[in-house]
């Protein structure tokens, strides 16, 4: 017998959880150092047993007993608890991407209504001075221009105020 | 499973399996799990008193304060309990319910980790974790015995706890659950041979560490 295959058995051995046979008698009667570990083994195996655990308290049944009962009430999931599998809500939103998709991609009506807007837009904004068309649509740009402006004096009036508190 | 006759099972004394099981052939804990799953409510009381102690035991190690204890051993046969449908008696029952303890406390310590305090000594107060008495004096001792005594089981409990995580749940397993190599490889997915080797290592490095105390 080698001492490496004793070392391998060694917890076993320290532990009582293996008998010595005579093989393994003999390895450590001719071994030191095999008979060393073990005995070294066997004291700290001895200190381990030290450490004791308490025992479950009087308690434990009780309240496993109402965790159980809690289990027990717990609703059934039905047919609605599919909704909560992984697989399912994976295969959901693989199919309402594609949904979304199919949309976006048959919707050139959308995009092709937006053009006709920017379209309509450019025939206003081409429309000539002085038309009625024209001085309408002069008057939206000049309002929107002098709102931003409006808006840029506020910012510049809040900066003054942080600079001289 | 109709929930009240569970729960008046689990508060019988003696379980009616356990009666039964008195007089008859011995069941493997796998039979008794198929038990479970057929609906016999005995079966699951039989194995909860079967396995409390030594799971609550598990976990203290693990864990290292009996309230948390109590509760991931419960939490244990919670698990049990709703994977009784589709419990399949391909490998030991031991096996299974430890493969369930140990992701159970290997998630709460990895959870924990920053929220336990070294381990501490002190003379005066009882054990702060499991609140109870256990490092209680005995009346021979001296007071400087006793804070020795005091000393070495908190380098025992630390130099465990400060083992790496696979090594400090086989030494548990094999040392305070009296699991043999076979389980112990079957429960942390490892060949026979790794986990000899992976306790030899362990205690090897105990020994050294409390050889201040042998």
């Amino acid at each position: 017998m080698k001492c490496e295959e004793i070392r391998e058995m060694m917890p076993d051995l320290a532990s009582g959880m293996a008998k010595v046979t005579p093989e393994i008698k003999g390895h450590l009667a001719g071994c030191g150092a095999c008979s060393g570990k073990l005995e070294e083994f066997r004291k700290t195996m001895a200190l381990l047993e030290e450490w004791q655990a308490p025992e479950p308290s009087p308690y434990f049944d009780v309240r496993l007993r109402a965790r159980l009962r809690e289990e027990v009430a717990k609703p059934q999931a039905g047919w609605m608890g599919w909704f909560r599998r992984p697989v399912l809500a994976a295969a959901m939103t693989v199919l309402m991407a594609i949904g979304v998709g199919m949309v976006f991609s048959n919707g050139d009506g959308i995009y092709r209504h937006g053009d006709n807007v920017v379209a309509d837009n450019d025939v206003s904004s081409q429309a000539e001075p002085g038309t009625a068309v024209g001085d309408l649509s002069a008057l939206d740009k000049n309002h929107d221009l002098y709102s931003d402006f409006e808006l840029l004096d506020d910012l510049q009036v809040q900066q003054n105020v942080s600079a001289n508190p | 499973m109709d929930g009240s006759v569970l729960m008046a099972s689990l508060g019988s004394r003696p379980g009616a399996l356990q009666t039964a099981l008195a007089g008859a052939e011995p069941y493997t804990d796998a039979e008794v799990m198929l038990r479970v799953k057929a609906g016999d409510e005995s079966a699951f009381d039989y194995l909860v008193q079967k396995y409390r102690r030594p799971l609550v035991s598990f976990m203290y190690r693990m864990a290292r304060n009996s309230a948390v204890a109590e509760d991931l051993a419960q939490e244990v046969f919670l698990r049990v309990y709703r994977s009784r449908q589709t419990y399949e008696a391909s490998a030991k029952f031991t096996t299974w319910l430890y493969r369930i303890a140990t992701n159970l406390a290997v998630n709460h310590a990895r959870d924990t980790r920053k929220e336990r305090p070294e381990v501490t000594v002190s003379l005066d107060e009882p054990d702060e974790e499991t609140g109870t008495t256990m490092d209680v004096r005995d009346a021979s001792m001296t007071v400087e015995e006793s804070m020795v005594r005091r000393e070495r089981l908190a380098a025992i409990r630390g130099k465990v706890e400060a083992l790496p995580e696979r090594q400090r749940l086989a030494v548990i397993m094999h040392k305070y659950q009296q699991m043999d190599y076979k389980q112990i490889a079957e429960v942390l997915k490892l060949s026979e041979s790794a986990t000899k080797s992976l306790l030899f290592r362990a205690y090897e490095s105990l020994r050294e560490q409390l050889k201040e105390f042998i």
